[in-house]
């Protein structure tokens, strides 16, 4: 058993408090451009799986087609594992990768 | 074609010329059967064919040993959702055809739940990437390779895009 005794929080501009994921944690699914699948479908595809928005879900889509890639998700790796199967379920080309790597 | 149509909020047609409809099933038997060749107790063989590793590309780009991994772990079930997924449009496509009283000229009127559209908009996307590999299909404005063999394929591949374009279409069509 402890005994709390009142504390006073540092803080001064030196302690600053960091409460971003560790470094592996932060993954991302990536979905790829390719030259088969339909703009209609990809954007169907992140509409009913990942429940986007209309306006969200061709905004991911137009930057697969127009950048050649666009992340769809970010979490814990095993999340983003369980995303990039059910993209290959779809027949979207969909990798998964650490955040900023 | 007569495109997809949706009824209700599970229920879906489509009607196909009778050699379109042979032609469907054919290329889903086709799927379902070079897909279930290339599994094995040791799981799936990508390496003999393309049209295979693009339906289970690498989940990792810089990391080829987690790519196996990943594999290992997913592409036994990928691979038998795909087969399942291929003989369900086949079945429906099979189903239609035994209808009696269709006269020669009739369109097929496929009956499709809602089960069964998740299987058709994944296969349609399934065959259409099988026919895009086969083509050489690279690049977004590529039309694939152009010789006598292919033209048939080019033609086909054309027509799947249109279907698979009224499929989604149809599935947005909200009742």
């Amino acid at each position: 058993m402890t005994l709390q005794t009142e504390r006073r929080p540092q803080t001064g501009s030196e302690t600053e408090i960091d409460l971003t994921p560790q470094l592996d944690s932060a993954w991302i699914t990536i979905v790829w451009n390719d030259p088969v699948n339909l703009m209609s479908y990809v954007s169907w595809v992140f509409r009913s799986y990942f429940g986007f928005s209309r306006a969200e879900a061709d905004r991911r889509m137009l930057d697969v087609h127009n950048e050649g890639r666009a992340v769809v998700a970010s979490g814990v790796r095993e999340e983003m594992e369980r995303h990039v199967q059910a993209m290959h379920g779809y027949g979207l080309w969909a990798t998964l990768e650490k955040s900023g790597s | 074609m007569i495109g997809f149509e949706r009824l209700d909020s599970e229920n879906f047609t489509v009607g196909f010329e009778q050699n379109e409809a042979a032609l469907l099933g054919h290329l889903a038997a086709q799927v379902a059967d070079m897909l279930g060749e290339k599994l094995s107790e040791d799981g799936v063989d990508i390496a003999s064919d393309a049209a295979v590793a693009r339906l289970l590309p690498d989940a990792y780009t810089d990391d080829t040993a987690a790519a196996a991994e990943f594999r290992r772990f997913t592409a036994t079930d990928l691979v038998d959702q795909k087969v399942l997924n291929a003989r369900r449009v086949a079945e429906d496509v099979q189903a239609a055809a035994r209808v009696l009283e269709v006269e020669a000229l009739d369109p097929l009127m496929v009956q499709i739940d809602a089960a069964g559209i998740q299987a058709w908009v994944r296969c349609l996307t399934d065959i259409r990437l099988v026919l895009a590999t086969r083509l050489g299909i690279e690049t977004d404005d590529d039309t694939g390779r152009s010789n006598d063999e292919s033209e048939m394929l080019v033609g086909v591949y054309g027509w799947l895009g249109d279907l698979q374009e009224s499929l989604v279409s149809a599935l947005d069509d909200l009742p």
